[in-house]
């Protein structure tokens, strides 16, 4: 009796024992990944393989090699520097003046996630899923072959037939009068064209296919698939998104929390573009424009005080020399010269043009993006329950954005395609305690009864789940 | 003449089957009213305009088909402040006062505007109750009326200001006065009160004067003289067995009603049924009020007698030997009636008066104190400072001032030239004062006649603190930064006296100052907090903070005078009372407590002379003069005359006649100037200050007819009876177009019609037992009637997920309104205006249905909250054409607007008479502003311009002409509620999702949630055996329940 007791003990312990590790083995990398998204992310690629903000993180232990150094830079990297480790000396003067971010709550455990997550992105065991599972939409499809060009050759065949048939008729009634002892002449094509049959034919035709035309028109009236408006900058999402591998969420943070995805503000932008300054594409061109908005000084890298009430001949000056500069910095010239001008005068130029419209007049200030998706007032839309809760990717209703260089919408936003999608997708069940109360469904899938419960099952494609 | 009515009725029309009304109930819509404004003439066409318009219309279509869509712009913060996110609303705690009105608040904000008030359940006063005043005041902080900046008079005219150049100038012109007057309503906050003291400290000749637009200056000078303290107690209501008032409104009005309303409705629930307790009110009054429409009995005295009435209560309790001579007898031996209960219910009772009268007071004191109430169900251990006016001081001020002896005048928060008694004095004699500075939000009557406006923010965008009882401490948070160039008015008075608190080069100068207020105040007397910024943060995250108090003062008796009301002999009195909603014309200027209907008259617009009605003995009711409602009268009271409609008052006592106070003021904005009659100059001047009434008064005949009468009472009726002409049997007055003529046999009858309609149950206390058995009985009747019929409802798609449903306590039901106002607020509700109304157009989603019942000349009421019922056999869903309404599975009634085409199908046949039809466009949701009406003379609507339209719910659709709307059971939170559980994974509960009304109500009246939540508050509701459906028997299985209303009333006392 105690035999055995000890043993289902036993037993009971090593199960204990096995799960606890297992689990930690695959929490710890799981577990690096939220802490490289919410820590990491904003400065260091994700593919741990090329230079953001910061350096590519692939093979970092490797090159420090001594552990308790690594995790002493990532707490404190200004300290360790002060110190004169040399590899952080050595990353330092690769990087200055970009401070890397302190982290001194970080603990030993976490810091061995981040790592453990970080090589195993950079050799490959960590099973980093592809990026969408929506971007099947831009791989070489076969293309549905148009049928149109089948129709027309059908409804020339038949009007061919008409055609002879009515000729025929022609001729037969020619005859027939002629049994009859009648003078008759058979019908021209021209006659037969211009007779009142054929007339009241296309008269109707006509307008059958005039009023298919303007209710399908009228349907689509204020949909914009395909919209792709030039904005005030020319932000990429593909070097960002795509190059870059920065999170979708990272810059738009409200969508998992809010019914909005937001556009975001400077200050998000900044966190990045403190340290990059000049753009791989369009060198100072574009970035100088968050600088403009937002009043930072990119030469003596501060924000500029009192920036709302700064003149804008002063911002003019400002940020004219810092294009010049820069634009010396890379021609390695002591003057500018006159492509010099020209450039400084056109940046300046557009960045006037991108920062003010009719409605502000200032430099400072907002930066005023062309709103490309854009749902009516009585659609209710909330990007949270798609997102958080239906754990959907960006890219379902977005198409693959981070391969656009310019923002394209891709769906059409309308109606029949929310409902379609409230048809087929399904609902996330079992992992939320919120759907206990659809007792019966719970029941049907558990005996079989029933294989998927979609949105449309639980009420999504009713009026005010979006109408209200 | 007796005559006793089970049924309820709701007016004078359906009681004798008024031929007029019952045409009018039959055209839900009144369309052959329906007129347009100012038609332009273009618009006014026949069939040639008609082609031409649809050619225009089709080559319109097609340019704009071909046109680019416009562009819309997404404009992100530069720097996002931390807490917003957008789309999410964050919720700032705050405190509600105008006054001594007060409501500790939550701020809905979104993106940083406030949109929506909700009670603070944390507070311990208001346990998150609200009124309708505190709903309301979101809206004027949006006001377009409010003064942008300082401005400076220039001979007639204002001039805008600067607020330094106004600051040297005042500063000089003070060191110059030899007497400063500060004019204010009460002052709860004690950081504005040190701000005031240094004021007078640094200008020894200023003086303060409080007054409170309607005075209980003699309930607090009686009580300094019983208690030693210038205060009013707490009044416990719920641990009343019997509650008897002298005309104090304490549920609608008086004191701090959202306190007492709560209270009073725990004493009046029926949680037992088997052995039912409710407690017992007894009103005494000669105008229906909102709280004696709640009473159990109401014992009619005229005005002028109510100081004998106490008297004789007095005589009977404390043994007093007041003279009593002039009282009624019938009122004399219902008081000793009420006498012998109070006795009996010694130390469990409570009696108060809102008496402005010294001895009266004293007579109400002494009483309480000879039943031993004090410190019982009255206590004097946390004091109430919510009304401070001082009548006396009032008086003082306006004779100085006419004499010339005050010649620096600073009005914060007052309006004494419109609602103090001595209105007109002041008014006359302002000019003799050199400077006059008002601190209005918005030009007021005395604001016109000022010569320097120094505006002050309104609650919303200021910092400040309220000490509402002793210890209960409140914080003001602003919830947005000043819309205008405006400072609080603390700020000024600090700056003027040239305080050392102030340092003006901070962002928040009064900020700092409270802070440190509190700092070496509040923060010192408590022993919580170690920190001081542990404890401010606690508070103002909170907005309340509870000091331990000691106990009160103790009762001394006091010498009573003789000198109490005397009763008048002449033929006819009329009494002033205060609404919820116009207070005494504070609120005047809000569109929204305009348009809200007076919870007892049901008036909406102006203020009606009501005017008893008389049973003729056989089947007729008179009104006054041969009245009826929206006849015009010339109304005379001394030497005033004035020419106003009537309404006629059941309940109103013979003899007598009342009139709103709030009306007629001359400024108040676009909504509220020259609406109505003010009637604040014919107030009786009584030894202690105003009595709120008149004896020298005399109404005229009919002198013609209101041309916009709107009481919304007679619009939307339903199931209500009167008598059948020819049969002379009692029938449904919006049934009677149902009657039909069979041309063979001659005779009329019904077609199939319902004759007993299950609108309302009532019962006596007593005779709940068969009440409840009759309930049941009927209950089962209709539930049988439903089975025999094909359809068998689609019950079971709604057992999964939720079943939303709603319940309704009527004894809960108090009908301050507050809910009303509260579904206007989040639903995007719009104002229409008089005229709008008084053709059946008033947009409200959620109505509360006023009935009488019982004795017809001093009935009991009933409130009945009336909204979308979301019946699970809607009638209103299979007539619609085009599926714009229809049910979810949810079993949610659903209006999708944009599919609606306005056939009004749904509203015809909607039992309940809840939907409402869009007939122009209120809100300037259409492209063509050629549908907006014209309100008030306005360039557009109520509620159109950009700025009231920061008000708006971005959650909920603005809805444009031509489509209906209803209420959709606040479907934005219960969306939102059924997130947050997603997205926290986990199943939904009762908190989740709370309704507006819900929300609002101060007396816990109304219960939302899902059904198929076993666990859920709606459950434990629907167990009650008092519950019953509202016309159940047409099988339209509304998922509303309702409960029997039950009262108290002794039909001894109709004897």
């Amino acid at each position: 009796m105690i035999y055995k007791h000890l043993r289902i003990n036993l037993i009971g312990f090593l199960v204990v024992l096995f799960t606890a590790f297992s689990a930690s083995a695959q929490v710890s990398a799981d577990a690096g990944k939220t802490l490289f998204k919410n820590y990491c992310a904003s400065c260091h690629n994700k593919d741990m393989r090329s230079a953001a903000t910061g350096p590519a993180l692939g093979g970092v232990q490797a090159f420090w090699g001594d552990d308790v150094a690594l995790y002493s830079w990532i707490r404190n990297s200004q300290e360790l520097i002060k110190k004169g480790h040399p590899k952080a000396v050595e990353i330092w003067n690769q990087y200055k003046p970009t401070i890397m971010t302190a982290f001194p709550d970080l603990t030993d455990d976490e810091i061995g996630s981040l790592l453990a997550y970080i090589n195993g992105v950079y050799d490959g065991t960590y099973g980093a899923k592809p990026v969408a599972a929506g971007t099947a939409a831009t791989d070489e499809a076969p293309k549905e072959k148009s049928s149109f060009p089948i129709y027309v050759a059908i409804a020339v065949v038949l009007a061919i037939l008409a055609l002879l048939l009515a000729k025929i008729i022609s001729n037969l009634n020619v005859l027939a009068e002629a049994k009859e002892g009648k003078d008759a002449k058979a019908k021209t094509l021209s006659q037969i064209l211009t007779s009142k049959s054929v007339i009241s034919f296309l008269i109707f035709a006509g307008i059958i296919l005039g009023a298919y035309t303007t209710v399908h028109k009228s349907v689509e009236l204020g949909r914009q698939e395909g919209y792709a408006p030039e904005q005030p900058i020319k932000f990429s999402h593909a070097t960002h998104a795509g190059v870059n591998k920065i999170d979708c969420q990272y810059c738009h943070d409200s969508a998992r929390r809010s019914k909005h995805s937001s556009i975001p503000s400077t200050n998000t932008c900044m966190n990045c573009h403190a340290a990059i300054k000049n753009g791989s594409k369009y060198g100072t061109a574009e970035i100088t424009k968050i600088y403009a908005s937002i009043g930072y000084d990119p030469i003596n890298n501060k924000y500029i005080e009192n920036y709302d009430e700064m003149s804008e001949d002063d911002i003019r000056a400002l940020y004219t020399k810092w294009i010049g500069d820069e634009y010396k910095r890379e021609k390695e010239l002591a003057d500018l010269d006159e492509e010099g001008d020209k450039q400084v005068a056109v940046q300046w130029a557009n960045i006037k043009k991108s920062l003010t419209n009719p409605n502000k007049s200032k430099i400072q200030g907002p930066i005023e993006w062309i709103r490309i998706h854009s749902l009516p007032d009585h659609v209710y839309f909330n990007h949270s329950q798609h997102v958080t809760v239906g754990k959907l990717e960006c890219q379902t209703c977005h198409g693959p954005v981070e391969k656009m260089e310019v923002l394209t919408q891709m769906s059409p936003l309308s109606m029949g395609w929310c409902v379609n999608c409230h048809r087929q997708t399904e609902v996330k069940f079992n992992d939320n305690d919120y759907y206990k109360s659809y007792k019966r469904f719970h029941e049907e899938l558990a005996s079989g009864k029933r294989d998927k419960v979609t949105v449309e099952d639980i009420g999504g494609i009713e009026c005010q789940k979006c109408h209200y | 003449m007796k005559k006793q009515i089970d049924n309820i009725w709701i007016g004078q029309q359906d009681l004798t089957n008024d031929e007029e009304f019952i045409n009018s109930a039959g055209k839900e819509f009144a369309q052959d009213q329906v007129e347009y404004y100012d038609m332009p003439a273009h618009l006014s066409g026949n069939r040639r305009d008609f082609l031409k318009f649809l050619g225009f219309g089709l080559g319109a279509a097609t340019i704009a088909a071909g046109c680019d869509i416009p562009v819309k712009r997404a404009i992100p913060y530069v720097v996002k402040p931390e807490e917003i996110v957008p789309g999410v609303a964050n919720y700032y705690a705050s405190v509600y006062v105008n006054g001594g009105d007060y409501c500790p608040v939550l701020v809905k904000t979104r993106e940083g505007r406030p949109i929506k008030i909700e009670g603070n359940d944390m507070s311990s006063i208001t346990n998150g109750g609200t009124s309708a005043r505190a709903q309301a005041s979101v809206l004027s902080l949006y006001d377009t009326n409010r003064f942008t900046g300082p401005k400076e008079k220039d001979g007639a005219s204002w001039v805008e200001s600067t607020w330094e150049k106004l600051d040297g100038l005042i500063r000089a012109k003070l060191n110059g006065a030899k007497a400063i007057r500060v004019v204010t309503n009460t002052i709860m906050s004690p950081t504005a009160k040190k701000a005031l003291e240094e004021f007078t400290t640094k200008y020894t000749n200023a003086k303060v004067v409080t007054y409170d637009p309607v005075s209980s200056s003699a309930l607090l000078d009686a009580n300094q003289k019983n208690f030693g303290i210038r205060a009013i107690p707490s009044y416990k209501f719920d641990m009343a067995e019997v509650i008897v008032s002298f005309d104090a409104d304490f549920l609608g009005t008086w004191i701090s009603p959202v306190e007492y309303a709560a209270a009073y409705a725990k004493g009046r629930k029926i949680t037992n049924a088997e052995q039912p307790k409710m407690s017992r009110h007894i009103q005494v009054e000669n105008h229906m009020s909102l709280t004696g429409s709640n009473a159990d009995n109401r014992i009619l005295v005229k005005p002028s007698e109510q100081g004998v009435a106490i008297a004789h209560l007095y005589n009977e309790i404390a043994g007093g030997g007041m003279s009593t001579s002039g009282l009624n007898d019938r009122a004399k031996q219902n008081l000793s009636k009420v006498a012998k209960e109070l006795k009996a219910a010694a130390g469990k009772s409570i009696v108060v008066s809102a008496s402005n009268n010294v001895n009266e007071q004293l007579m109400i004191n002494a009483i309480n104190n000879a039943l031993g109430n004090f410190g019982t169900t009255i206590d004097w251990s946390k004091p109430s400072y919510q009304r401070q006016g001082n009548d006396a001081d009032l008086k003082t001020f306006a004779t100085d001032l006419k004499a010339g002896n005050v010649d620096f005048v600073i009005f914060w928060g007052a309006n004494p030239v419109y609602d103090s008694a001595y209105g007109t004095d002041i008014a006359a004699s302002l000019s003799k004062a050199k400077t006059s500075i008002s601190m209005a939000l918005t030009n007021d009557d005395t604001t016109d006649l000022c010569t320097i406006v120094t505006p002050t923010t309104h609650y919303l965008e200021s910092w400040g603190d309220v000490e509402a009882k002793k210890g209960s401490f409140n914080i003001i948070q602003p919830t947005i930064s000043p819309l205008f160039d405006v400072r609080e008015a603390e700020l000024s008075f600090l700056i003027w006296a040239n305080s050392e608190g102030i340092d003006k080069t901070k962002d928040q100068p009064y900020y700092e100052y409270l802070k440190e207020n509190w700092k070496n105040t509040v923060f010192k007397s408590q022993s919580e907090f170690g920190s001081f910024q542990g404890f401010w943060d606690s508070t103002v995250h909170d907005g309340v903070f509870e000091a331990s108090v000691s106990s009160g003062p103790a009762y001394s008796s006091a010498e009573i005078g003789s000198n109490i009301t005397k009763p008048a002999t002449s033929e006819l009195e009329i009494s002033f009372f205060e609404t919820v909603h116009m207070g005494n014309g504070q609120f005047a200027g809000n569109p929204w407590l305009m348009e809200m209907a007076d919870p007892v008259a049901r008036t909406v617009w102006g203020n009606y002379l009501a005017v008893p009605v008389n049973f003729d003995g056989v089947r007729t009711m008179v009104g006054l003069n041969d009245l009826k409602d929206g006849d015009l009268v010339e109304l005379t009271i001394g030497d005033m005359k004035v020419v106003l409609p009537v309404i006629q008052q059941f309940g109103q006592m013979p003899g007598t006649v009342a009139l709103a106070l709030g009306y007629g003021r001359k400024m108040a904005g676009n909504t509220g100037s020259n609406v109505g009659v003010n009637v604040n100059g014919s107030l009786t001047m009584g030894a202690d200050g105003p009595q709120y009434f008149n004896t020298n008064v005399s109404v005229s005949g009919k002198v013609g007819k209101e041309k916009d009468f709107s009481c919304v009472q007679y619009h939307h009726t339903i199931g209500v009876r009167g008598i059948d002409a020819e049969t002379n049997k009692e029938i449904n007055v919006d049934e009677s177009a149902l009657v039909f003529f069979d041309y063979f046999t001659g005779v009329k009858g019904f077609q199939g019609a319902l004759t007993d309609r299950s609108v309302i149950y009532t019962s006596n206390v007593k005779d709940l037992k068969n009440s409840i058995e009759h309930l049941h009985e009927k209950r089962k009747e209709a539930q049988h009637l439903n089975e025999q019929q094909i359809y068998r409802g689609y019950d079971h798609l709604y057992t999964l997920g939720h079943h939303w449903g709603m319940h309704v306590d009527l004894n809960a039901c108090i009908g301050c309104g507050a809910c009303t106002v509260a579904c206007m607020s989040e639903n995007n509700v719009p104002v229409v205006g008089k005229h709008e109304v008084s053709i059946h157009h008033e947009m409200t989603w959620l109505r509360i249905d006023r009935y009488y019942y019982g004795d017809v000349e001093n009935p009991n009421t009933v409130y009945q909250p009336m909204m979308c019922q979301h019946c699970d056999n809607a009638p209103c869903e299979n007539v619609c054409p085009v599926n714009a309404t229809n049910h979810s599975s949810e079993g949610l009634n659903q209006m999708a607007y944009n599919r609606c085409i306005g056939t009004r199908y749904c509203a015809n046949n909607c039992p309940y008479k809840v939907r409402r039809f869009n007939w122009l466009d209120y809100t300037k949701a259409d492209l063509w502003p050629i549908n907006q009406p014209r309100l008030q003379e306005e360039s557009i609507p109520f509620g159109a311009d950009n700025l009231t339209r920061m008000v708006l719910n971005p959650d909920v659709t603005v809805r444009s002409r031509g489509v209906i709307e209803k209420c959709s059971f606040c479907v934005q939170r219960i969306q939102e509620g059924k997130l947050t559980a997603k997205i926290e994974g986990r199943p939904l509960i009762d908190r989740d999702v709370r309704t507006a009304c819900q929300t609002a109500c101060p007396t816990g009246a109304i219960t939302f949630g899902d059904l198929n939540n076993k666990e859920g508050d709606l459950n434990a509701r629907m167990e009650s055996p008092l519950n019953y459906i509202v016309l159940e028997e047409t099988n339209v299985r509304s998922t509303v329940t309702y409960t029997m209303k039950v009262n108290n009333r002794d039909q001894s006392f109709d004897a």
